[in-house]
């Protein structure tokens, strides 16, 4: 190596074979380039090297570039330790390592997705109390003043009940939330003095923190779930997921033990044997003639129709327990139906995947369109049992859709709620503990005891009984939907993301418990990003449908007049209009109605239209682009084939051949040579400058060397 | 187990530090683990960072299960498992990537340096760049710095294991490797190279996630 640069500083001319020139250039582009040491791909005693090449130990760094290497490792350590702070603190990362561990990364992405979930919440929690818990404690604003002495017009005569029960059991109390009404656990009980008297505004920061919160979670939702996004579909190959990028990122390398490495082997092999199926069925469709075609489509048609009734059946059965539990609050099967509600909405969602699946099996699809198709059912599902229970919440809380005169004169059904907004915080507050409850009761009276059953006995039944399977789409469905009822109480009831918070790290702790004692792994594996990807949609689509009906509320129905911060709005968001005319200047003022008015949404979404165009023209010569390099690629190593071809053709010709020996690196080769673009490493020809290798003692041996006809080596260290 | 002539140096560990992605604590940990394997009169600190280990010795050490205690639970767990699931006789690919880290001329043993090189690569905050490369080298069976159809060959059997209901036909294996090349291979010249190889690696998302040995 000395040899070799002296050679080169003294500047005689040598007859180099092709490949040290090469290397040369290598270790030039090495060295002078500013990218860390640590991030070039070579052993540690070549790594040692090229740093030594770059700042030789003669030469003293100065003052500054010590101080700019010292800031640089700092910000770097601050930059590590501000991403494990944004992935959770650490929190739970051996249990996560372990699960990864015995069941890949696609089970542990789920787990790793409930401390995302517990880190939202806490964050809205954090937003809450700050912004709107810690001020009303502090500035303690006035009590309510004598209530509205006005009686209300009701047909009938009956007037809301006050909302004390009939029965005054204290467990019944809390699971129906009754026993926390004038607590600020739920809407009625905050109170505000009015607008133009205090300093601080209660009823803006508590209107505006759940929309602030849903922005946010919406924010990070949306980055976690574009880092997940398979990249492949936008270049005009078709929509599934490129093979050979399964195969080389299969392995999951955090995998230790024997039985774990044998599941993962089995699970490989079917994915493979499921996609090469898929490919052949494809190819299968694409020859079909016109009729084959259509009678697919009809049978494709019919299951989904099929499906769509059955959903169509199951919402309207929400649609009436909700309605029935509602029109029946103080029957004497009071709890019961108290929970009729979140009760059958969880037996819609037991039932209904049972029979998705069923139904679609029948039909004899590829497996992938199985499942996909499966779970896109079970996601519409859940959310639209969800949709409607809010909805018929709203018919018989806010008469959408019916004439009820109590409705029409106060905006809201007063005659049988005095503070509607505690009711609908009470039924989410309800259906939250039931879900969890739920999950507590089947983790410990069914899958315990199958479990230890199966365990016990030894026949044909148990054995095809088998342990539960450890279903994970099911596990994230029903999770969403707890967060989904979250996000949708925010208004009504703001300390819900605490008891989210609560159950959702219970749940991580009793999930693995599942996982590890009563469960066997699921013979269809689930890929880590698909996975992150899937999860993340269904989260969105479920804050969506949380944000819609908080719009709507927010911005159009009456509060109520006895209870609250808004009784004197006609509607929520009125309290921005009122104090931007109290507490803004003019010139402020204008702009801001400026902001609001059509005058500027208009121009905004010409604006916005304009960017789009031009970044999808963009992107569409972009991949003209990239087409015509793919071409141009291949033409290129066609002319290389030729131009060997041509080679060998002349140099077999008696007569010639000689002068060239076959250790010239301009050899004809079976193929021609494809230099990587780490070649030649600093191993391949050149010695150690430190350490006491034996290939130091000929670096001229190596001139002679058979450069191989089959290129590119990646020898290191002392390998030559 | 932390015996007192093996502390590192500063000056070492801040190099060390400087060459790797791994943290202080890391390498402290693996620095002793690399002792144990050693015989007891070796293991001051300068005939530790000369000596190697043979792979035989790497693939006996699932049976070292004993906990170190150290600053942080988390980087004691990984590391413990870390050792054994690189190497260890469940990972298809222990003898690539004991034979891709190793700097012996026989390639079949590693020193203190190669192993901190391997934890490096497969560390968190390793670059998915390097993580590609070294991949690259791993796969490529043949060690000639392409991807051919062996090579592909014998990747997709190290997958899907020996079993007879695991391993694909000889059909079904043509088809996926039809496919593979169909996909990667742009040159159209029968062979995926480095760039190809990193171009579908950045197209999976999954990748950076399962090569990876510590959390």
């Amino acid at each position: 190596m000395l040899r070799q640069w002296s050679v080169q500083a003294s500047g005689e001319p040598e007859p180099e074979p092709a490949g040290e020139e090469l290397w040369e250039q290598e270790m030039e582009r090495r060295c002078s380039s500013q990218e860390p040491v640590r991030l070039l791909p070579y052993a540690m005693v070549d790594k040692r090297f090229i740093r030594q090449l770059r700042e030789p130990e003669g030469v003293k760094t100065s003052c500054w570039q010590q101080w700019r290497h010292r800031q640089q490792t700092a910000g770097r350590r601050l930059g590590e330790a501000a991403r494990r702070l944004a992935r959770g603190c650490g929190l739970w990362e051996g249990a996560l390592y372990e699960i990864g561990g015995l069941f890949g990364t696609g089970i542990q992405s789920y787990f790793t997705f409930l401390r995302f979930l517990l880190l939202l919440n806490l964050l809205t929690l954090l937003l809450t109390t700050s912004f709107v818990l810690l001020p009303l404690t502090w500035l303690r604003p006035p009590d309510r003043g004598p209530a509205l002495n006005f009686t209300l017009q009701c047909p009938g005569g009956h007037q809301p009940q006050t909302g004390v029960p009939k029965f005054n059991n204290l467990l019944w109390n809390v699971l129906t939330g009754r026993a926390f009404n004038n607590t600020y656990l739920f809407y009625g009980a905050y109170r505000a003095g009015p607008e133009s008297s205090s300093v601080y505004s209660i009823r803006l920061a508590y209107l505006l923190s759940p929309l602030a919160c849903l922005l946010l979670c919406f924010c990070g939702i949306l980055r976690r779930m574009v880092k997940g996004l398979p990249q492949k579909m936008f270049l005009g190959q078709d929509y599934r997921s490129p093979l050979s990028a399964k195969v080389f990122s299969s392995w999951d390398f955090c995998i230790q033990g024997q039985e774990a490495a044998t599941i993962k082997k089995h699970e490989i092999s079917n994915e493979f044997k499921v996609e090469l199926e898929e490919g052949r069925h494809l190819l299968m469709v694409q020859h079909q003639t016109r009729a084959q075609r259509a009678c697919h489509l009809l049978t494709y048609l019919r299951v989904n129709i099929l499906i769509g009734l059955l959903v169509v059946g199951a919402i309207s059965a929400i649609f009436w327990a909700t309605k029935y539990s509602q029109d029946n609050k103080e029957e004497s099967l009071f709890l019961l139906l108290q929970y009729l509600p979140p009760g059958v909405i969880a037996l819609v969602n037991f039932l209904g995947p049972l029979l998705f699946v069923f139904l679609v099996q029948l039909e004899n699809y590829p497996p992938n369109t199985e499942v996909n198709l499966t779970l896109i059912w079970c996601v519409v599902l859940k959310l639209a049992s969800l949709g409607m229970f809010s909805f018929s919440l709203g018919q018989t809380l806010l008469c959408f859709g019916r004439n009820k005169t109590s409705c029409e004169s106060y905006g809201y059904n007063a005659c049988d709620y005095q503070c509607w907004e505690n009711s609908v915080g009470e039924e989410l507050y309800k259906l939250s503990i039931f879900n969890f409850l739920l999950t507590v009761a089947f983790t410990f009276l069914v899958s315990l005891p199958r479990r230890l059953l199966v365990e016990r006995f030894s026949g044909r039944f148990w054995a095809w009984l088998d342990r539960e399977e450890f279903l994970l789409p099911k596990n994230v469905l029903d999770i969403v939907e707890g967060q989904t009822v979250t996000w949708m109480g925010l208004f009504y009831c703001p300390l819900l993301p605490l008891l989210n918070s609560i159950f959702v790290f219970l749940t991580f702790y009793i999930k693995k418990y599942t996982l590890l004692r009563n469960s066997r792994a699921s013979p269809r594996p689930f890929r880590a990003s698909s996975s992150i990807f899937f999860f993340q949609l269904v989260l969105i689509l479920g804050l969506l449908l949380a944000a819609v009906p908080l719009g709507y509320v927010v911005s159009s129905i009456r509060s109520s007049w006895d209870c609250g911060l808004f009784t004197n709005y006609s509607a929520p968001w009125q309290v921005v209009p009122e104090l931007v005319a109290l507490r803004l200047p003019p010139p402020s003022q204008r702009i801001l109605h400026y902001l609001g008015s059509h005058a500027f949404s208009f121009p905004l979404l010409i604006l916005l239209s304009l960017v789009l165009t031009v970044c999808v023209s963009q992107s569409q010569a972009s991949a003209r682009a990239i087409r015509g390099l793919r071409k141009q690629l291949v033409w290129q190593v066609q002319e290389k084939w030729h131009l060997v071809d041509d080679l060998s053709r002349l140099m077999s010709e008696p007569g010639s051949g000689d002068s060239l020996g076959p250790a010239s690196p301009h050899s004809r080769g079976s193929r021609p040579r494809s230099f990587c673009p780490g070649f030649p490493c600093p191993g391949s020809p050149g010695p150690r400058a430190s350490r006491p290798e034996p290939s130091l003692e000929d670096p001229n041996g190596l001139r002679g060397v058979r450069v191989p006809a089959r290129s590119c080596r990646f020898p290191s260290g002392s390998e030559l | 187990m932390g015996g007192s002539g093996s502390r590192l140096s500063k000056e070492l560990l801040v190099e060390y530090q400087d060459l790797t992605f791994l943290t202080k604590q890391e390498i402290l940990l693996a620095h002793r683990w690399f002792c144990e394997l050693l015989p007891q009169e070796h293991r001051s600190v300068e005939e530790s960072l000369q000596a190697r280990v043979s792979l035989e010795q790497i693939l006996s050490l699932p049976e070292l299960k004993r906990l170190i205690a150290l600053h942080r639970a988390a980087v004691k767990i990984a590391m413990q498992s870390a050792w054994p699931s690189a190497c260890n006789t469940a990972n298809p690919f222990k003898e690539r990537i004991c034979r891709v880290f190793s700097t012996s001329p026989t390639r079949d043993s590693l020193s203190f340096e190669d192993f901190l090189d391997l934890l490096s690569v497969f560390s968190d905050t390793a670059t998915p760049d390097i993580k590609s490369h070294y991949a690259f080298r791993i796969f490529d069976f043949d060690d000639d710095g392409t991807l051919n159809r062996e090579d592909l060959s014998q990747l997709v059997n190290c997958l899907t294991g020996e079993g007879e209901d695991t391993r694909l036909s000889a059909s079904e294996m043509k088809q996926l490797i039809d496919n593979i090349l169909e996909e990667s291979d742009i040159d159209r010249d029968g062979t995926i190279n480095l760039s190809e190889f990193q171009h579908v690696i950045s197209r999976s998302p999954d990748f950076a996630s399962s090569f990876k040995i510590v959390l």
